[in-house]
């Protein structure tokens, strides 16, 4: 167990990869009641199609991470659900594009619920019935997505962006893929995503690091994982255009949703060269488009966009993009305006003081972040299955530099790359 | 249990939490008054225009350039309802200076634009400025019409409504949007002196810091009119159903919502008040209750199935989304679930399993600022004095006969079902 003590921030972490590959975070936080521990796998909604070592490539249908983590809480003494709530601890469990997260939070029995974390995440439990059975939650599931306006502007650009990825395919996937799911498929997933090379353990809170590796060392020894080859993900190869320029999905809304978005055309960049392409796209769209930019202001004022309006920037090996927009009256105009506004900053670079401003507001940002124990172990996770360090984070806005920043406003509005997404009211 | 020091300042009730566990100052104002039909809608309105600029910093930009200035000071708001009163909520959370080089205290600055927020105001011709007025009343507007949009949220409003049609609770905390019209810039700053003149305020810091820090900078940031600090009224959570109100609507949707809501009979204050949040846990608030087994796991019939106790108004409401079709199953399975609570069907491990999570939450919350002000707020709001160790234990004393006794008070009284427009 190896300390990397973070001084800027007075925090120190403990790290350790045991024998199997597992890699074993621990983050003590003194004072603090409860433990917060995350279990994840390297295995989101975008590895459909992979082959381990020099094996065959296989393709699984779209939405089986996902119904792979619902399906993993069962185990054949029943819900792990009901082990958890009598070790009074609250779990639960997420799948994002890139990885599937499983958690608990627990100010009490700490040893044992760090146990029985591990212990369900690694003793799948897949029959015909209850996969049959699970199809008709998740079918729910989709649908209430299906209803949910946010959702649907927010996945509808990600597909107007994306002509191959499988980052456009729903995360849930869809009630036709789903059903295609059997056990069969489920167990070559799991012993494909689940072994312990693949996985990070993240503990943080009222904990003894020694005592938490001790546990986690002694428990993994008494399990018996084969070595496994590299896990090869594929993909197809993704055009450098975007595949629909301007997409309109038809719901109940009170006012239209309109989210629009750049593509990078530069992918399989260095970890370090992503990270910091991140922190400079940040603080880039903080400055042109954060709530106190004068874009913002003239928006807000002319009524084109209401408290909703925000920006994001994705960053990922195999896609990266921005997502800007939110409520507007009038999703032409709003365009429109942003359009000229990204031009002139393109012709003038952008203020000085106001990317000075941007700066400290997001190491006041991260700082926060810091005061959350789930922020903490989520960032870092998905941080660290992308090669990077959270805590370069913090450094990296620091050196931030005006040029970097316009650099990076040059390279990354480019026209040819916009996508815009639409949610709007069918037509009486 | 570090413990809220308590201080006074005029009008304001002061609390403070000093601790060094967090790396920033959490910073909460809540001014609550009755809610009521004619002073809802420019309550809400209230927040909304203070948050545009102060006297001594006008404009919108400006005010925010200086939260980013402050490291990026959080700032917000929000308005909602507790028992029978509006309340308005102030949030701030700003670095503890030590983790950056700053020249001025950042607590002392974050009071500061509060306290200008509150009670300085812009001003033009003894009224807000009417450019923010009339840009906010869009903005509120857009924020009722957006209800809809969400529809899961839009159920669990429709159905309070619904079945509080006679009370006060039936408003939306942000108001009506028939009111907002008539809105001047004079009558809302009338209304925002007679709000801050009768309104019960009370501010919250935890952090590095003390009561006498804190009550210094209040008393340089805060010019409000002296006065008694106002208490919030006991809130009436009796009501008698006379038979179960039934409201289907229809809009397109691919899934059906469907909301039920439910009398309990029992406050916060009062003594049942732990065996009413075990009736909830065991009903429907967590992943091993009889809602989300019955509902989601033997039937598939829905991913959401769950329960939340309202204390402070003394409802509990039960939702679940489901396939349009299954409304009759699944209403059936819900009223066995609430009949089976009333008949005592509560095994030993529904109960321990369910004191160990509302246990696990009570002693959690005290790793968050925002919890633990939310926490101690209840006390303000329902002028009982109850620790979580307090609640906690009362919880583990629970019994299977006290939840059989609040079982037995609680009334179905309204079943809101949001539904596709295919006529069946």
């Amino acid at each position: 167990m190896q300390p990397l003590e973070y001084k800027g921030v007075q925090e120190t972490l403990y790290r350790e990869v045991l024998d199997n590959g597992l890699e074993v975070i621990v983050l003590p936080k003194e004072g603090f009641h409860k433990t917060y521990a995350t279990f994840s796998t390297k295995y989101g909604s975008v590895d459909n199609w992979f082959a381990v070592g020099d094996g065959e490539a296989v393709k699984v249908p779209d939405g089986i991470a996902h119904f792979l983590e619902h399906k993993m809480f069962e185990e054949p003494t029943g819900d792990i659900f009901a082990t958890f709530a009598s070790q009074g601890a609250s779990a639960n469990a997420f799948t994002s594009f890139d990885r599937t997260v499983y958690l608990f939070s627990a100010t009490e029995q700490i040893p044992a619920n760090i146990e029985t974390l591990i212990n369900f995440v690694q003793n799948p439990y897949f029959t015909d019935t209850n996969v049959d059975k699970e199809k008709g939650i998740i079918e729910q599931e989709i649908n209430m997505y299906k209803d949910n306006a946010d959702w649907r502007v927010y996945f509808g650009l990600i597909d107007a962006l994306y002509h191959t990825h499988p980052v456009h395919i729903d995360i849930a996937g869809t009630v036709e893929s789903i059903y295609q799911i059997d056990k069969e498929t489920l167990y070559r997933c799991y012993e494909t995503f689940y072994h312990p090379s693949n996985m990070l353990l993240f503990v943080v809170g009222g904990v003894d690091a020694k005592e938490v590796f001790e546990l986690v060392r002694r428990n993994q020894a008494a399990k018996n994982f084969k070595p496994q080859g590299e896990i090869r993900r594929l993909f197809e190869e993704e055009p450098t255009s975007v595949k629909t320029p301007h997409k309109v999905t038809k719901l109940p809304v009170s006012l239209p949703k309109c989210m629009f978005g750049f593509k990078e055309k530069n992918t399989g960049l260095s970890s370090e060269e992503l990270l910091r392409q991140e922190v400079t796209s940040k603080l880039m769209l903080d400055v042109l488009f954060g709530p106190s930019s004068a874009l913002y202001e003239e928006l807000y004022e002319s009524q084109l966009i209401s408290d909703s309006f925000g920006t994001e920037y994705n960053a990922n090996p195999g896609y990266a993009f921005s997502v800007l927009g939110g409520d507007t009256p009038n999703p032409e105009q709003l365009l429109a305006r942003v359009k000229a506004a990204i031009e002139q900053a393109l012709e003038s670079g952008l203020d000085e003081t106001a990317f000075e401003r941007s700066k400290r507001k997001k190491i006041g940002g991260y700082l926060r972040m810091l005061n959350s124990p789930e922020s903490i172990a989520g960032e870092f996770t998905r941080y660290r299955f992308r090669d990077s360090d959270m805590f370069d984070v913090l450094p990296l806005y620091e050196s931030c530099t005006l040029e970097q920043a316009n650099a990076r406003l040059l390279e990354h509005f480019d026209f040819n790359q916009l996508a815009v997404s639409i949610v709007e009211k069918p037509e009486a | 249990m570090t413990l809220f020091e308590r201080g006074q300042f005029g009008r304001i009730r002061l609390h403070v939490l000093p601790t060094k566990r967090f790396k920033t100052f959490a910073i909460s104002l809540f001014a609550g008054r009755v809610l009521a039909e004619d002073t809802v809608t420019e309550t809400a309105l209230i927040p909304f225009v203070l948050r545009r600029g102060t006297a001594a910093t006008p404009e919108t930009k400006a005010f925010r350039e200086r939260l980013d200035d402050l490291y990026g000071a959080g700032f917000g708001f929000d308005v909602y309802k507790r028992g029978d009163s509006q309340i308005v909520q102030f949030r701030m959370d700003v670095i503890n200076d030590q983790f950056v080089s700053s020249n001025t205290p950042l607590l002392a600055a974050s009071l500061g634009l509060l306290g200008e927020v509150l009670t300085e105001p812009l001003l033009e011709n003894g009224a807000f400025s009417r450019k923010y007025v009339d840009a906010e009343k869009v903005t509120l507007t857009k924020r009722l019409e957006s209800i809809v949009n969400d529809k899961i949220r839009y159920a669990a409003e429709r159905c309070v409504e619904e079945m509080c049609a006679n009370e006060p609770y039936r408003l939306h905390p942000l108001g009506k949007l028939a009111a907002i019209e008539g809105i001047t810039p004079q009558s809302l700053f009338k209304q925002y002196k007679t709000w801050l003149g009768e309104a019960a305020l009370d501010l919250y810091v935890v952090g590095d810091t003390t009561l006498e820090e804190v009550t210094a900078y209040v008393r340089d940031a805060f010019k409000l009119a002296d006065g008694a600090a106002t208490s919030y009224p006991a809130a009436d959570v009796t009501h008698q159903v006379r038979e179960v109100h039934t409201v289907v609507e229809r809009m397109d949707v691919t899934q059906g919502k469907l909301n039920l809501g439910l009398r309990t009979g029992v406050a916060y204050g009062d003594d049942d008040y732990a065996a009413a949040l075990m009736y909830n846990g065991v009903l429907g608030g967590y992943p091993h209750s009889k809602l989300f087994l019955n509902v989601r796991e033997k039937e598939s019939l829905a991913y959401y199935a769950a329960s939340r106790l309202d204390g402070h108004k003394g409802i509990c409401t039960v939702q679940s989304g489901i396939e349009i079709e299954n409304y009759e199953k699944a209403v059936k399975i819900i009223r066995e679930q609430l009949e089976s609570m009333r008949q005592g069907e509560l095994s030993e491990l529904e109960m321990s399993q369910t004191k160990a999570m509302i246990a696990n939450h009570l002693r959690e919350l005290q790793d968050s600022a925002y919890e633990m002000i939310a926490y101690d707020f209840n006390a303000v709001l329902s002028g009982k004095e109850r620790s979580a160790e307090k609640l906690l234990e009362q919880v583990q004393a629970v019994t299977a006969a006290d939840i059989v006794r609040v079982a037995q008070n609680v009334q179905l009284d309204t079943i809101y079902y949001l539904r596709d427009r295919k006529e069946a």
